[in-house]
């Protein structure tokens, strides 16, 4: 069943055709991947979801509802660009934004109570938000999506701006709000997140969905065409390769993408007459190289 | 609008503010800054120049100063009779201040005299001398042609008019020039709470933008309940100092007579405000200020507020920081402003067909309709015709800057123009 259906939404803004004609559906309990470059238009769609903005046409259904104040509640947000009121006392501030999201005050105080607990919080209570570090704002932040226990979190670009601390404690609470049933949706431009986390992902580019789906079937479909390189010696005889592309050059590994028409044996026997070669292997394509051959298909 | 969530954030913008040392200061210090206006120049004025200018009097005559002497003996200075030229040197010198030639011809004739001077001492020299001047001269040629005591009696006599307004309840003294003060006061607290609480408005909006709580604020409630919310927020804010105020001065007012009855120390206990007040010699006595103008004076309050607060807010959520606001604030500050021109005409005759037009214009009426109503019995038609004037003004300026609000919180980066805000109010 789809949680959220994305259904032919279209947004303009002044004179930029913010997203054109985008349609995707997201599963209960998945993690959902929006991908691609900024101003692509994944912020634009978020807000609708989150029934910030309206779509201009199209429409986008929240558990088989149409976006509306009532399906806000099922919601937690985390925007990208984070805040909260400097002013104001930690605890005060979840209990507000606890009981805007339509929680009744007692349960919007155990669970804060719970969350702050779960990040050693507790003694934040009582101080402005203004006086804590980064770090802990950011817990905060965190704390105040999810607080009142939505069925559907929207975390865009989450790790933006997260301490090595902050980005694993993120990462496990996101898998285990999976565990639990919750369907997550994120959007990032990070690469190697979404291969780490995501079931499902779609990519845009200038305000159009470019791909979407399964991330194993769409790697699947793009066929094992890629080629990992591990090898001792001097990396400078990958440039006398033709007809190939590189991707993540190092010192001692390269991913090569032969064009059609490559034997990959050639290339093995290439490389094994300059360097020690200490893995070859043929696999899928990485997230990265779909992304880039996708959005080149779509150019040309 | 769901109620409960306007009321969450209408009870976050008033208690946030209401404990923050910025309202109990001004809650304090607005009424102490208005009072040192009105008490310092009373005071000022009253205080005696410790300056003495001394003006040297030539008199051909031998009995004006005399009579001068009698008057005013540190202000003048019999001359010697030396030339005209000879005087001026003195004035220049510094050894007078100025000079009079006083000849026969100044009491018989209509010529009238000349003071040479510095230019010092300002407009109260003058006429404090012009004063002296009138009474010596007059009582001279009084004394020339032997006129009796009873006609010196009659001449003595000043006529003052007394006002009484007649209402349907009957009669009641008015002291016109304290209910033109208490219209005057009344002006200028509406005139700065539309700049100060709007002013209050727009921060707040400017704030939830660039700290961008704003998003997550409206991942959860309409930007029409939040625009609300905190509108009627700061206005209960609003009410909440004038209820303040109101408290404290009916206080000073009750401890006004008792402090007036222990300085003046002869009155008994239980003598009404303007007796005391008469007592205490104040320069006017405590004007009675009915019902009605106080609820005027709130009820238009309110409407100016609700006109004005929304517009700030609309202003606020076009502009990423305050100082971008200046430009997108000249047109909301003309309105506010323009009264200030019109106060004079209008106090002048309340009741003029440009005073009742300039107080029936919804950007005007808040300010002016208290003011005219303090001064002056004002038609009931007018007052109201006043007030739905306002309640459809307001209605369609909220619903102008919710449009443009509701696009305005989430736009960054450039600073709109009135067109961009023209075309936000016609998007879905």
């Amino acid at each position: 069943m789809s949680v959220i259906q994305v259904q032919q939404v279209s947004k303009s803004f002044e004179n930029t055709h913010a997203v054109k004609n985008v349609s995707f559906d997201i599963p209960k309990g998945s993690i959902y991947g929006i991908l691609g470059p900024n101003g692509a238009g994944k912020t634009t769609t978020i807000r609708m979801i989150n029934y910030i903005t309206i779509p201009d046409t199209g429409q986008i259904l929240i558990n088989g509802r149409k976006a509306s104040a009532q399906t806000q509640r099922e919601i937690g947000y985390l925007p990208e660009e984070r805040g909260l009121y400097k002013k104001m006392k930690v605890g005060e501030q979840l209990m507000y934004l606890a009981q805007l999201k339509g929680m009744r005050k007692e349960e919007a105080r155990n669970s804060i109570k719970g969350w702050l607990d779960r990040f050693d919080a507790t003694g934040w209570i009582g101080k402005e938000v203004g006086e804590l570090s980064k770090g802990m704002q950011q817990k905060v932040q965190f704390i105040s999506t999810v607080a009142h226990n939505p069925d559907i979190y929207i975390f865009d670009e989450p790790f933006s701006g997260l301490d090595p601390i902050n980005s694993e404690l993120l990462r496990d609470v996101i898998l285990e709000l999976k565990s639990e049933g919750k369907t997550i949706l994120f959007s990032t431009h990070r690469m190697e997140q979404v291969e780490q986390m995501c079931d499902f992902i779609c990519l845009y580019r200038n305000g159009e969905n470019v791909l979407n789906g399964n991330l194993t079937s769409i790697k699947q479909s793009f066929g094992k065409n890629t080629i990992i390189l591990e090898f001792d010696g001097d990396h400078s005889f990958l440039s006398g390769m033709q007809d190939v592309r590189f991707n993540n050059k190092s010192n001692r590994s390269v991913e090569i993408i032969p064009d059609a028409g490559v034997n990959p044996q050639d290339l093995l026997v290439y490389a094994a007459s300059h360097v020690t070669v200490n893995r070859f292997e043929l696999i899928y394509p990485s997230l990265q190289e779909i992304f880039i051959q996708t959005v080149k298909q779509h150019v040309s | 609008m769901d109620t409960s969530k306007f009321l969450l954030i209408f009870k976050r913008e008033y208690i946030t503010r209401v404990r923050t040392k910025a309202f109990i200061l001004s809650t304090i210090l607005a009424p102490m800054g208005l009072l040192i206006l009105i008490v310092v120049p009373i005071i000022l004025s009253s205080v005696q120049t410790e300056q003495r200018q001394v003006i040297g009097i030539q008199d051909e005559t031998q009995t004006v100063l005399i009579r001068l002497l009698e008057q005013n003996p540190d202000r003048y200075q019999p001359l010697p009779p030396v030339s005209a030229d000879s005087l001026r040197s003195m004035v220049l010198s510094g050894s007078v201040d100025g000079f009079i030639i006083i000849t026969e011809e100044h009491i018989t004739g209509n010529r009238s005299p000349e003071l040479f001077y510095t230019g010092t001492g300002g407009l109260s020299l003058v006429s404090e001398i012009r004063g002296d001047l009138r009474a010596a001269l007059q009582n001279e040629r009084l004394d020339r042609a032997e006129v009796g005591e009873t006609v010196r009696n009659i001449l003595a006599m000043r006529t003052s008019l007394q006002t009484r307004v007649l209402t349907d309840t009957g009669e009641q003294e008015n002291d016109t020039m304290s209910l033109f003060f208490v219209g005057y006061i009344m002006f200028f607290i509406i005139y700065a709470a539309m700049f100060g609480y709007g002013a209050v408005i727009m921060r707040s909006v400017i704030e939830e933008k660039s700290s961008r709580i704003i998003e997550v604020i409206t991942s959860s409630v309409r930007p029409f309940e939040l625009l609300m919310g905190k509108v009627m927020g700061v206005g209960a804010l609003g009410l909440t100092q004038f209820a303040i105020w109101s408290v404290a001065g009916a206080g000073l007012l009750a401890l006004a007579a008792p402090i007036a009855v222990l300085l003046g120390g002869t009155a008994e206990v239980g003598t009404d405000l303007n007796t005391a007040a008469a007592q205490a010699d104040l320069p006017f006595t405590m004007p009675s200020i009915g019902a009605e103008v106080w609820i005027t004076f709130i009820l238009f309050f309110l409407a100016g507020y609700l006109i004005y607060s929304s517009l700030y807010a609309a202003v606020g959520s076009a502009v990423d920081a305050e100082s971008d606001a200046n430009q997108l604030m000249i047109p909301l500050m003309i309105p506010i402003m323009l009264p200030l021109l019109f106060i004079g005409n209008v106090a002048s005759d309340p009741n003029s067909t440009f005073s009742v037009i300039t107080s029936l214009v919804p950007f005007f009426a808040p300010m002016l309709m208290p003011m005219r109503v303090a001064m002056t019995p004002v038609p009931f038609w007018e007052i109201a015709l006043g007030l739905l004037l306002c309640i459809i003004t307001f209605t369609a300026i909220i619903w102008v800057s919710a449009r443009i609000y509701r696009v305005g919180i989430l736009m960054y980066g450039k600073k709109a123009s009135f067109g961009e805000l023209f075309r936000w109010v016609r998007y879905n």
